[in-house]
């Protein structure tokens, strides 16, 4: 855009802005050099004291068969699956948990962080009794609580709570009927959820001003639920059924997993809630009383004009809510949600080389939430774009 | 919780990264300076491992735990015990924190050969098994088609029962919890239809059920699991101190040698064997770098293996265990010592 600038300053200043790089660089190299050896040494160090004390090392072990069983897996996984493929297992269950724990928590958050900005005493010492009570009490008490009342309070198997064909309730989880050929159905209602939102958020830009993202999402999940329900209708669906002392067909969500969901869930949508109602009150009273002045109602200028601003404020802390919520997926392994802590803890055991398996789950862990920071960024960028 | 879990890996791994390159270890150097043995044992294993209100330990390997101390230390009493998961057991004996690892563990070859810990010997004889509830009206382990599983983590179990379940194409659910506490109360809760662990271990659940006898073990035996005490590899000296402690109380049992009448036989008793044994007529400790009086004080302090056995395992304790292929060799059992001279 600019033409070839003319050069900036004297010549004097910029031999001293020359030495400064200079000089600059010269230490950042070194700096980095000197990392750069530290970790040779380390990684040398490591090696000759493995083989030292004649502990096996590498990262050979992981096409060899892993040799034990996952209770949950998203995909096939026998016995005789390689290492690898039980580390996918753990990602994907560990992804599983994260993600519907993210939506769930998010949803509460709001809830709750509007619940305690209400003016109607009542809502607000509600809301307010739910922060501290989610937020106070540790994690994994939390955790074990829930499973335990699962465990303990629901019927077993052979007296499952039922809604008839449709759900069962039990010790062995929830169990729901779902289409006969359950994936192939998941992926059209992802694909009519997709289609859905896309022409509603057109739509919705077309005719209103505010909204229009709720709206495309509302549009959205009632297509994907109206195409879920016609390929039951069209395939049959899968029903779950008492068969012996065991529940077979339908879908299941284990008690294991209903646990750390709702667990992880409950806990973060206090931080959330707290989050959104900072993010709120920061909004300027100008604002309010504009919104007001202009014939809004509450509602109307709370949707369309505070809480769009309080979002901008509320996303980045939000982000690093939502990579604890990742972190913390790893309390799994205390309630026997296998996810990739737990499998690890498994693989470190019949195999014994920790040290290469606690690489993997850093690495895993560092990757999934530097991806939440990228699409956190991303998002921020866009809502801190819209001018103030 | 999880730091408790990586800490020793965390340390294992830290040592591995900063120590000098690893000479044979002194261990029992740092033993006599510290003046006590530190052995890792079970978090909750009865007959096994297990710690009363105010914190004493019992059991079988507990016990095994006091007669090194007794071998080297002269006082039975001079032990810490450190509580592990069976996560933690090997990288703790890797990272040095414990001495002697003695925490119903199966010797296996890739244990052996490739986690820098070798095994001195079997104090128990076990195989893997199963247990369900009576009500299931499940009599045998062919029957358990779909059944839900609880299984710790880590442990020869775990694979076991799948290469179990898969010789016989039968399906199953896992549910894999990281300590023996949290297996039993979802059993007993009623989360799995089935518990697997080794036969002792189920036969010390069944103990801590709300009525043991609503629970039946099923008679399969899955696999061998011969459980022994380990040390970390690369001192020799200690490695030989350990397994012939497990030695002399075989030994000792097989002489009749018990704590009662240890002082009268060491008078009386003219068997050149005993008169070895207890350091009489030859001093076997100074080979082993102990004391002439080293196995006269294992007998002395914690008994022979028989009566540590009966003492945690046997029909008059919660865990009531028969010694079948635990007895001695004379009596038709497998136990059976090298001889001590």
């Amino acid at each position: 855009m600019s033409a070839p600038a003319e050069p900036i300053g004297d010549a004097a200043w910029r031999a001293r802005r020359r030495a400064r790089r200079l000089r600059e660089g010269l230490v950042q190299g070194l700096a980095a050099l000197l990392l750069l050896a530290l970790a040779i040494v380390v990684a040398h160090n490591v090696g000759a004291n493995l083989a030292a004390r004649q502990i096996k090392s590498g990262f050979d072990f992981l096409s060899g068969p892993a040799g034990f069983n996952i209770g949950e897996t998203l995909f096939e996984f026998a016995a005789r699956d390689t290492y690898l493929r039980a580390f996918a297992v753990g990602m994907t269950n560990t992804l599983r948990v994260a993600l519907a724990g993210i939506v769930l928590a998010s949803l509460l958050g709001v809830v709750v962080g509007l619940m305690r900005l209400s003016h109607h005493p009542l809502l607000a010492a509600l809301g307010a009794a739910y922060v501290e009570l989610f937020r106070n009490v540790p994690l994994l008490i939390q955790l074990l609580a829930i499973y335990l009342l699962i465990t303990e309070l629901l019927p077993e198997a052979s007296g499952a709570l039922s809604v008839e064909g449709v759900a069962l309730l039990s010790k062995e989880g929830l169990q729901i009927a779902v289409p006969e050929e359950g994936r192939r159905a998941l992926g059209y209602a992802l694909g009519a959820f997709a289609v859905a939102a896309a022409v509603g958020l057109l739509a919705a830009r077309h005719w209103l001003n505010v909204g229009a993202g709720l709206i495309a999402l509302a549009a959205g999940a009632a297509a994907a639920a109206a195409t879920w329900l016609l390929a039951g209708a069209a395939m049959g669906w899968s029903r779950p059924v008492l068969d012996g002392f065991l529940i077979s067909g339908g879908a299941a969500l284990t008690p294991e997993f209903l646990a750390l969901w709702l667990g992880l869930a409950l806990f973060t949508s206090a931080s959330i809630a707290e989050l959104v109602r900072a993010g709120v009150l920061a909004v300027p009273a100008g604002q309010w009383h504009a919104a007001l002045a202009l014939g809004m109602t509450r509602g109307q200028a709370m949707a369309g004009v505070i809480f769009p601003q309080a979002l901008r404020l509320a996303i980045p802390p939000l982000a690093s809510q939502y990579m604890n919520l990742i972190k913390n997926s790893s309390l799994a392994v205390v309630i026997g949600y296998p996810d990739l802590v737990s499998i690890a803890n498994t693989s470190i055991n019949q195999n014994g080389q920790a040290l290469e398996v606690i690489v993997i789950i850093m690495a895993v862990y560092l990757s999934l939430n530097l991806v939440v920071a990228v699409v956190m960024n991303a998002v921020n960028a866009r809502v801190t774009r819209a001018p103030r | 919780m999880r730091m408790n879990h990586l800490l020793p890996v965390a340390i294992a791994a830290a040592a591995a990264a900063f120590a000098l390159p690893a000479h044979a270890g002194k261990t029992l150097d740092a033993v006599k300076s510290r003046g006590q043995v530190v052995c890792g044992v079970n978090t909750s294993g009865p007959g096994f491992s297990n710690a009363d209100s105010q914190g004493r330990w019992t059991g079988l390997d507990v016990d095994f735990c006091k007669a090194v101390a007794a071998a080297v230390l002269s006082d039975a009493n001079k032990v810490k015990f450190v509580p592990l998961n069976s996560q933690q057991r090997f990288s703790s004996l890797q990272a040095g924190e414990i001495d002697v690892l003695s925490r119903n563990s199966t010797w296996t070859l890739t244990r052996d050969a490739s986690l820098g810990v070798v095994f001195t010997g079997i104090n128990y004889f076990d195989g893997q098994g199963f247990m369900v509830p009576k009500k299931l009206k499940i009599d045998s382990a062919k029957k358990m088609n779909g059944a839900t599983v609880c299984v710790q983590a880590g442990t020869t179990s775990e694979k076991n029962v799948a290469d179990y379940f898969g010789a016989n194409g039968m399906k199953y659910k896992s549910v894999v919890f990281d300590t023996a506490e949290a297996i039993t109360s979802a059993f007993f809760a009623g989360r799995c239809q089935v518990y697997t662990t080794d036969m002792s271990d189920l036969a010390g659940a069944r103990t801590k059920a709300p009525n043991a006898d609503d629970y039946v073990i099923l008679p399969q035996v899955i696999s061998k699991e011969p459980l022994g005490p380990s040390v970390r590899r690369g001192d020799d000296e200690w490695f030989e101190i350990v397994r012939w402690t497990l030695f002399a109380m075989l030994e000792a049992e097989e002489h009749g040698l018990t704590q009662a009448n240890v002082d009268e036989q060491k008078t009386s008793n003219k068997d050149p064997n005993v008169q070895r044994f207890l350091g009489i007529s030859e001093d076997t400790g100074k080979l082993l770098g102990l004391d002439a009086a080293w196995a006269y004080r294992i007998v002395k302090q914690v008994g022979n293996y028989g009566e540590s056995f009966e003492r945690n395992l046997g029909p008059k304790t919660p865990v009531a265990l028969p010694r079948g292929v635990n007895n001695l060799w004379t009596k038709g059992g497998l136990m059976y010592a090298p001889p001590i001279r």
